[in-house]
């Protein structure tokens, strides 16, 4: 178990190595250039001689490889630089949207598992029924309907109707907890639904798949109380493709509302990174492409020990 | 199921073929109605798709300045749009772009998938690992940096916006793929065919592929829900086709916003055209599996 | 003399109020400016960096202005007007070339610092010629200028090379804050990320992402001002997200405005809580065509895309959906120097037979050989105007025969394939803070004489009848000479105005103290806007 967790922590280098290679290539071929972006598309005339020198202080004039030992150097130290756009230190940029993020992505997954794990079983137990049906068809609605356009949907259904709007900016939770509920609360649903119409499904056939097993069929002939038997075996066995994708559903959500985080103007991660896409603000993109990779790969990693926990009988290379 | 044709075993007329199909296809019906509604909406589209310049009233691109943002009525079944354009028309051609873009982009995805999955198991080793590294780069970069970064190069438009789609669902494939290639790799038939001094290439592709098709069948289903859905979320940004190509994603952009309250119907349209259509893959693709691999699971 | 008895006071005060409360419309009683509350305001982009020498978008002087002072203002209520802010008075040498202004006494900064005119000249020389490491994104308004003195704390004195109509107004730009000269000895780079102004505006909070604060100044030098306690700007980006704002009253105005659409919206849901404020704005989207590409190097080609658009109706249809209006030339419709629209009907483009002016675009096109001309329209991706008038653009040239691919893409991706020449034709725009020709003009002359031409054409006749004008002695004799100008830009159609901006801003109607001006730069410190409740 201790080598397999090792060799899962090395393996994790080369791919955030080769996720860091990748960022940094992609955001060199990208045309477009941030000093010249910022000078002179809202109307400034400012010189060719003025736009070198800024590109110089911004260390654009180096060499790509030069400009990629920089940032790796900074890295290594713990320095993510400062985001070219604002001057500011990206960690202090990140950390105010990454709390907001995080905070959606929980409230979505508590949402998604007290939906999605009594619907997937219920759905399971009554294949075939109109019961089944029916969870069936509101869940694959859910994976049909655009989260944005739901979004959309909810915040003038909410004006038109009930002539109130969520507020427009965050406040931390643990400062006025009610404000900050009822902002998130909203964003956390529109893109709960899919989150818990994945795993419904999920659940759904994981169930009935256990429920075909040779254990699961013995125990109910030998007449247990079928409850027990769903909850004790199948349940349990059953949890672990879930686990699988609430985690990659979850770190998704960590960078992956883009459109969502704009209809709710949440100032979260997923903005931030377009954002800087679109300034060409190179350092703030490479930060934040790693950082959502980081995550990805961490959850991953974590659903795999949650596995190994959760099941005893699995073993590792 | 889908045997290799090297062992010459099912060797049928064509009209037996047929007659089997048939029913193959009625029985699919009979047993997994849900699967029959998801495939009578996709068939729908699909004829929409071809017989677009017929079925639709107007030219999707032709506007009426007299009648802007008109509502649904006998002239506009579906009202107009800012333009005066014929909601109606736009969605019928955008069935268009939605299944040229769905169909692009998770073929080459699932087809790239599936040959780099089973490519990687049958070399293993060293070549396995380094793969699957390269394919694990690719799954936890984020999906919307790749998107821009290719319509930012390469511009927007159709070809672009597939490959944009197509690129993140390789790694996904590939994963799916790998894990039924590594049984195949073991079975005599691979063996028997390396034994007979067969390249790697021409036992890739005859002997292990197909016998993972069913996979791949299905993957390209939940794929092209997912692609469509995708293709929506881009146009939006407007990472997808440009305006006035006439696209679901991009008839819910803009003015369908602005307007959401006096013309609604010029969202709620093609937004219901987009639910439709990855309802309808979503059911297929859910009964394909319970027929083909009841234990396949994907997202 | 005895003094009056409290009674006799109070029965005049009585009196007093009486006949005010009779005679007095109830509507002049309640536009008394009341003191006090926080103005909320919504921000759809925001401020890089707080210098605002170096900035360029309205994203920043939205939130930043109200926290400093500028040596001259523009006065909007008044016509434009400009007028003095820390400048008490100034008088201009008879020959053009001497500028001397007497500063307000007793300005302090909000760290307590008097103001003196060392400050002045040390913010102006950052502008003029800024130190190494520093950007001064208008520097070029600034050639004429030789040297600034500081004879005495009050005094400050701006010697130019040469007599330039158009630095009165420049020297009144918005942008140009005053900071302290002593931090900026200490750091030339201090505004970027430190706001210390003598503005009415004290700085509070910057959450970036999400929102700025500041309150009160209470030692402004201007007494009285301002009216609120403080403000709150928000940043939004996404444009129905404002409006929900707006309309759910989180924010109470945006300034830089909304669509017609979102505008019919706030009316029909709020009503006469609701005051709706429109102007032209001194903005417009031109095409441009990439004078060096064959066929688009063809004057007649140019031309004949240029009238095939029909810019009378685009107005009527494009101002029910986009944040445009105004048919016009080269000038804003309206302002001071702009043809009227019985001189705007005579260029090529401008006609109000427009199926006569199609043909003649279709013959154009035939005879240069270019009957089924196919290009690719290179747009901004920005929704608002870009985005409806780039499709009524395209189905304007689909009329001709003529097939458009529309090809939007982002900001930087857009403005480098203009700088590049990597575009046939494309949709550009100009923006100015003030109405003044030196400022409108400038995008058309020759590509090494402006850098806000990306046509890559040279033509000397524009360049020569420019200076022209500058320096034109009379009002006539300029008018004469933009016309000449305006209709040489049309005929060769190097570059082409669509239609005029419209700024439309719905806001509640409790803000007061506001008016829309034609630029999105101007009137932003805030000191005069109060809250009626």
């Amino acid at each position: 178990m201790h080598r397999y967790i090792i060799r899962r922590l090395l393996l994790m280098i080369p791919t955030l190595f080769g996720v860091a290679v990748l960022i940094f290539l992609l955001m060199r071929v990208v045309p477009g250039d941030i000093v010249a972006l910022r000078y002179t598309a809202d109307g400034g005339s400012v010189s060719a001689e003025t736009l070198a020198a800024e590109r110089a202080r911004l260390g654009l004039d180096k060499s790509i490889p030069a400009q990629f030992v920089d940032w790796m150097g900074g890295l290594l130290t713990g320095d993510l630089g400062q985001s070219m756009w604002t001057g500011r230190p990206i960690s202090y940029e990140i950390g105010i949207r990454f709390q907001v993020s995080l905070q959606v992505a929980i409230m979505a997954t508590i949402f998604a598992i007290l939906l999605s794990i009594p619907l997937g079983t219920l759905a399971a137990l009554k294949q075939d029924t109109w019961v089944d049906y029916a969870i069936r068809i509101f869940s694959i609605a859910g994976l049909a309907t655009p989260s944005f356009w739901l979004g959309i949907i909810m915040i003038l259904g909410l004006l038109i109707v009930f002539r109130w709007l969520p507020p427009m900016a965050t406040v931390s939770f643990f400062r006025d907890p009610w404000t900050n509920l009822s902002q998130l609360i909203w964003p956390a649903l529109a893109v709960g639904y899919r989150y818990s119409a994945v795993a419904t499904r999920m659940t759904r056939a994981t169930v009935l798949e256990v429920l075909r097993e040779d254990y699961v069929r013995t125990a109910r002939a030998k007449g247990l109380w079928e409850r027990v038997i769903v909850v004790r075996h199948a349940m349990r066995n059953a949890l672990l493709p879930v686990v699988t994708i609430i985690g990659l559903e979850f770190a998704f959500l960590i960078g992956g509302l883009v459109v969502t985080e704009q209809v709710f103007n949440l100032n979260g991660i997923g903005r931030l990174m377009v954002e800087s896409i679109i300034r060409r603000d190179y350092t703030m993109t490479q930060a934040l492409v790693l950082l959502t990779a980081a995550v990805f790969i961490v959850v991953n990693f974590a659903v795999d020990l949650l596995y190994a926990w959760l099941d005893p009988r699995i073993r590792y290379r | 199921m889908a045997v290799a044709a090297d062992t010459g075993v099912a060797v049928l007329d064509e009209r037996g073929r047929a007659s089997r199909a048939l029913r193959a296809v009625l029985r699919f019906c009979r047993t997994k109605p849900l699967g029959a509604a998801g495939g009578a909406l996709i068939l729908a589209m699909v004829v929409a798709a071809l017989l677009a310049p017929w079925i639709a009233p107007y030219d999707p691109l032709e506007t009426d300045y007299a009648a802007m943002l008109a509502a649904p009525s006998a002239d506009h079944w579906l009202g107009t749009d800012a333009f005066g354009r014929d909601v109606l028309s736009r969605i019928v051609y955008g069935a268009r772009t939605a299944l040229l873009v769905g169909f692009g982009a998770s073929v080459i995805g699932t087809t790239v998938g599936s040959v780099v999955g089973v490519a990687s198991t049958y070399f293993g080793g060293k070549i396995d690992l380094l793969v699957q590294r390269l394919m694990d780069v690719i799954l936890s970069f984020p999906i919307i940096v790749l998107a821009m970064a290719v319509v930012a190069v390469l511009g927007t438009g159709a070809t672009n916006v597939i490959l944009a789609i197509a690129i993140p669902m390789i790694p996904r494939a590939a994963r799916v793929i790998r894990s039924s290639a590594l049984a195949i790799r073991e079975m005599p038939y691979v063996d028997a065919a390396r034994a007979c001094g067969f390249g790697p290439t021409r036992i890739i592709f005859r002997h292990m592929l197909p016998n993972v098709v069913a996979p791949i069948l299905i993957l390209l289903t939940a794929f092209l829900g997912q692609a469509i859905l995708l293709e929506a979320s881009l146009s939006f940004l407007g990472l997808g086709v440009a305006e006035p190509t006439p696209a679901w994603g991009l008839m819910l952009k803009g003015a369908a916003v602005e307007f959401a309250e006096r013309a609604p119907w010029m969202g709620v349209f093609p937004g219901l055209a987009i639910s439709a259509a990855v309802f309808g893959f979503n059911l297929l693709g859910d009964s394909l599996r319970d027929v083909l691999d009841p234990r396949l699971r994907l997202q | 003399m005895r003094a009056p008895s409290i009674h006799r006071w109070l029965a005049a005060l009585a009196a007093l109020l009486l006949v005010s409360a009779t005679t007095l419309p109830t509507e002049a009683l309640a536009q008394q400016p009341r003191r006090g509350g926080e103005l909320t305001f919504v921000v759809s982009a925001e401020p890089p960096s707080y210098d605002g020498h170096r900035e360029t978008s309205f994203a920043h002087i939205h939130p930043v202005a109200p926290h400093y002072s500028t040596l001259l203002r523009i006065d909007v209520a008044n016509n434009y007007k400009i007028v003095g802010d820390l400048a008490e008075s100034w008088t201009i040498s008879p020959d053009g070339k001497t500028y001397t202004f007497k500063l307000h006494d007793g300005v302090k900064f909000h760290n307590g610092d008097t103001l003196t005119s060392a400050d002045v000249k040390a913010s102006l020389e950052r502008i003029v010629n800024p130190p190494p490491g520093v950007v001064s994104a208008r520097k070029a308004s600034y050639q004429a200028i030789d040297r600034i003195e500081a004879p005495d704390p009050l005094t400050v004195v701006v010697r130019l090379k040469w007599p330039e109509a158009s630095m009165l107004a420049n020297l009144a730009s918005p942008w140009n804050y005053i900071y302290n000269a002593k931090k900026l000895a200490e750091d030339p780079r201090f505004p970027e990320k430190n706001i210390l102004g003598t503005g009415p505006f004290v700085f509070v909070e910057h959450v970036p992402g999400s929102h700025w604060v500041a309150k009160r100044n209470p030692n402004y030098f201007v007494k009285g001002l301002p009216y609120l306690d403080g403000y709150r700007a928000v940043f939004i980006r996404s444009a129905s997200a404002a409006v929900a704002a707006v309309r759910s009253g989180q924010a109470q105005i945006e300034f830089r405005g909304f669509s017609p659409a979102q505008r019919d919206d706030l009316v029909r849901a709020l009503g006469d809580k609701i005051r709706v404020q429109e102007s032209p704005w001194t903005c417009v989207l031109t095409v441009v065509f990439n004078n060096e590409k064959p066929p688009f190097n063809d004057a007649r080609v140019r031309r004949a895309l240029s009238m095939a658009i029909d810019r009378w109706q685009g107005s009527q249809v494009l101002s029910k959906i986009a944040i445009v209006k105004e048919v016009g030339g080269v000038l804003r419709p309206g302002s001071e120097y702009a043809a009227s629209e019985s001189e705007l009907v005579e260029y090529p483009g401008y006609g109000k037979d427009i199926e006569k002016a199609r043909a003649e675009a279709r013959r154009l096109l035939k005879e240069a050989g270019q009957e089924n001309l196919k290009f690719v329209f290179k747009n901004r991706d920005t929704q608002m105007p870009y985005e409806p008038v780039g499709i009524f653009l395209i189905d304007q040239w689909r009329r001709i025969g003529v097939t458009a691919e529309h090809r939007p893409s982002e900001t930087a991706t857009w403005q480098g394939d203009l700088r590049n020449g990597n575009y046939e034709v494309s949709m550009d725009y100009a923006c100015d803070f003030m109405d003044e020709p030196d400022l409108q003009l400038f995008k058309y002359l020759s590509a090494d004489k402006s850098p806000a031409n990306y046509g890559r054409y040279k033509d000397p006749v524009l360049d020569d009848l420019y200076v022209k004008q500058a320096r034109a002695t009379n009002e006539a004799e300029r008018r004469k000479i933009v016309r000449q100008f305006e209709k040489r830009v049309l005929e060769q159609a190097y570059q082409v105005p669509t239609i005029w901006w419209q700024r439309i801003v719905p806001h509640w109607d409790k803000v007061k103290g506001w008016e829309v001006s034609a630029s999105h730069y101007l009137n932003q410190d805030l000191r005069d806007v109060w809250l009626s409740e």
